[in-house]
């Protein structure tokens, strides 16, 4: 089942802002264009009582106002007002929305759906008390507490470029919850946090899981870590459902990031979640977009999620129609297949050191949550 | 940084007359390494759990000090003591010229804490860690006048707030910048700073 909802696009920082609702009336108008798109159930908004079950009323306050165009003082020391977060009319409807969207898939996974599909949210840095990122209410957290407080155990994957530390915060305590967030290393990248030793506190010990990979990862190192990381930590937790948060910006096009997976990692990585989803959260998952700031990349990625997802055939060529009009629209040329070009990008010298690191990382990482994890 | 903002209080401490023995088991107990030791309200000495162990091995060199049953008969007596208000990097050149572990904090005569390399390393963390969400820029700048005004000039103007900022001295008249800003999107500030002359070393230039 797919969720979406044409007022997603309302939650629009601007034109000159990296998180684009254009990645979305550009992604559905290419799965039409491919004769894919089947009609999406169409969610209702999230209420406030949802949104202050992960978030402050302090904050909700706020966002209110700033989106009635009141001025509010402190608003920067809530992470709202600045260049990654600016307010703009409208903003507590918006994020509402894209909650709405998330809680609705949670919703139906409770009531016996088993695979959901939600073309939009993840965002995935919006903390407690505080917006962050392009994140203004966190979409992912009210449908993992809905699910959690109607007794499921949620295993959560993170696989954006930047570390899932909204989601990680809110419910760092919590056991009925296991995150994951692969990302590139916090040293370098937003937000600075996902170290392997952030493992949650008391009840949550061990179930906060942080892989913080080196900036340049490439393709064969991600999927190595991945595959070892992520099938062992599912099957020690077993979890009810799984919730994965597939942001396109670990794709070596995307500007605000260093990591360089290709389209082909991409299609790995979607068929592999759905398969550990089956063998280890009953075939419950729900799966939400997230960043991605290359369109030509993210769209074809998130295509190539909505083809996987429905065990579609991977067309090669992308219509040329479409093509033809997003190339006008956006005056830029285009990649004009759903998977990158072989060799997409110069050799990197330092790839064996990498891949070392990265497999240190997952050792360490091992270490530190084995004793809490497995028993 | 100040002392008193890294400082531990209240300290456990030991009198003269405590033998060997209790105060062994009240480092162990503690999960400390040294006690000062005080009599009347007065710091008298410090003994350290190496002092204990010294005193009573047989694998000192000079042998285990046959008398020795008392606190007061091993401790050091002439303590290196720091004051609340000293900076921090005072505390930690003079524990790192004196090769110690430690410096009880006195005020007016009084024990009002105690400062351990510990305690100095939470300050390094405190120094260059991430209390905020935030990217990460390190630029290399000529060690001239008003080189770091230029750099936080342009992020105020990109209206970026800086969280943290970090210089260290490298060779050939240059500091290393590492500066950490509430954006993700660093690159586009590594780029607009190219373009302004800077030389920025992270986030690097994709070559593609």
């Amino acid at each position: 089942m797919v969720i979406y909802r044409d007022e997603y696009r309302l939650y629009n920082f601007g034109p000159s802002h990296p998180f684009s609702p254009v990645r979305l009336e550009m992604l559905t108008s290419l799965l039409q264009a491919l004769g894919v798109w089947r009609e999406p159930l169409v969610p209702g908004e999230a209420t406030r009582e949802d949104v202050l079950s992960v978030h402050s009323e302090r904050l909700v306050k706020r966002v209110e106002a700033a989106s009635r165009g009141e001025g509010v003082p402190d608003l920067e020391h809530y992470g709202l007002g600045t260049g990654d977060t600016p307010v703009f009319p409208g903003m507590d409807r918006a994020a509402r929305i894209l909650v709405g969207g998330t809680l609705e898939g949670a919703r139906r996974i409770l009531a016996g759906e088993k695979r959901v599909l939600q073309l939009g949210g993840g965002l995935h840095h919006a903390q407690y008390d505080r917006s962050s990122g392009f994140c203004v209410y966190n979409d992912l957290s009210v449908a993992i507490r809905h699910l959690v407080r109607s007794g499921l155990r949620v295993a959560y994957l993170d696989i954006d470029v930047h570390h899932g530390d909204g989601v990680q915060w809110i419910h760092y305590e919590e056991k009925e919850v296991l995150t994951i967030s692969l990302h590139e290393s916090g040293r370098y990248l937003f937000p600075g946090t996902g170290h392997v030793h952030e493992i949650g506190r008391g009840e949550g010990v061990g179930r906060k899981l942080n892989l913080p990979l080196e900036p340049f990862t490439e393709d064969e190192s991600y999927l190595e870590v991945f595959e070892a990381l992520v099938p062992w930590a599912l099957g020690a937790f077993r979890p009810d459902v799984l919730v994965v948060q597939a942001g396109a910006d670990a794709h070596f096009l995307d500007p605000l990031a260093d990591l360089l997976l290709t389209t082909r990692a991409y299609e790995r990585l979607f068929r592999l979640v759905l398969e550990y989803a089956e063998a280890y959260a009953g075939g419950r998952i729900l799966l939400t977009l997230g960043g991605g700031y290359s369109l030509d990349a993210t769209v074809r990625v998130w295509a190539l999620l909505y083809l996987v997802f429905h065990g579609l055939p991977l067309p090669e060529r992308l219509p040329e129609g479409w093509l033809r009009e997003w190339e006008a629209r956006l005056g830029q040329p285009l990649t004009p297949t759903l998977h990158d070009p072989e060799a997409p990008y110069p050799e990197i010298p330092r790839r064996q050191e990498i891949e070392k690191r990265n497999r240190l990382t997952l050792e360490r990482l091992t270490e530190l949550v084995r004793p809490h994890l497995v028993h | 940084m100040l002392v008193q903002d890294v400082m531990r209080f209240p300290v456990i401490t030991v009198g003269p007359g405590v033998t060997l023995e209790e105060a062994n088991r009240l480092l162990l107990e503690k999960g400390i390494r040294h006690l000062p030791v005080m009599e009347e309200g007065r710091l008298v000495g410090i003994i350290t759990d190496r002092d204990i162990r010294l005193a009573t091995s047989h694998l000192n060199p000079k042998g285990p000090c046959p008398g020795c049953a008392q606190v007061g008969e091993v401790m050091t007596r002439e303590v290196v003591t720091a004051h609340p208000l000293d900076p921090v990097e005072e505390a930690a050149r003079v524990m790192r010229e004196r090769k110690i572990g430690c410096l009880p904090v006195l005020e007016d005569g009084a024990l009002v804490g105690i400062v351990t390399g510990i305690d100095l390393l939470d300050a390094l963390l405190k120094l260059t860690g991430v209390t905020e969400p935030s990217g990460r820029l390190e630029v290399r700048l000529p060690d001239r006048v008003g080189e770091l005004f230029r750099l936080t000039g342009f992020l105020a103007k990109r209206g970026v707030n800086i969280h943290s900022l970090l210089s260290y001295p490298e060779e050939e008249a240059f500091v290393r910048a590492v500066v950490r800003v509430n954006t993700l999107e660093t690159h586009l500030l590594a780029e607009g700073l190219r373009q302004e002359g800077f030389e920025v070393l992270w986030p690097p230039k994709k070559p593609w």
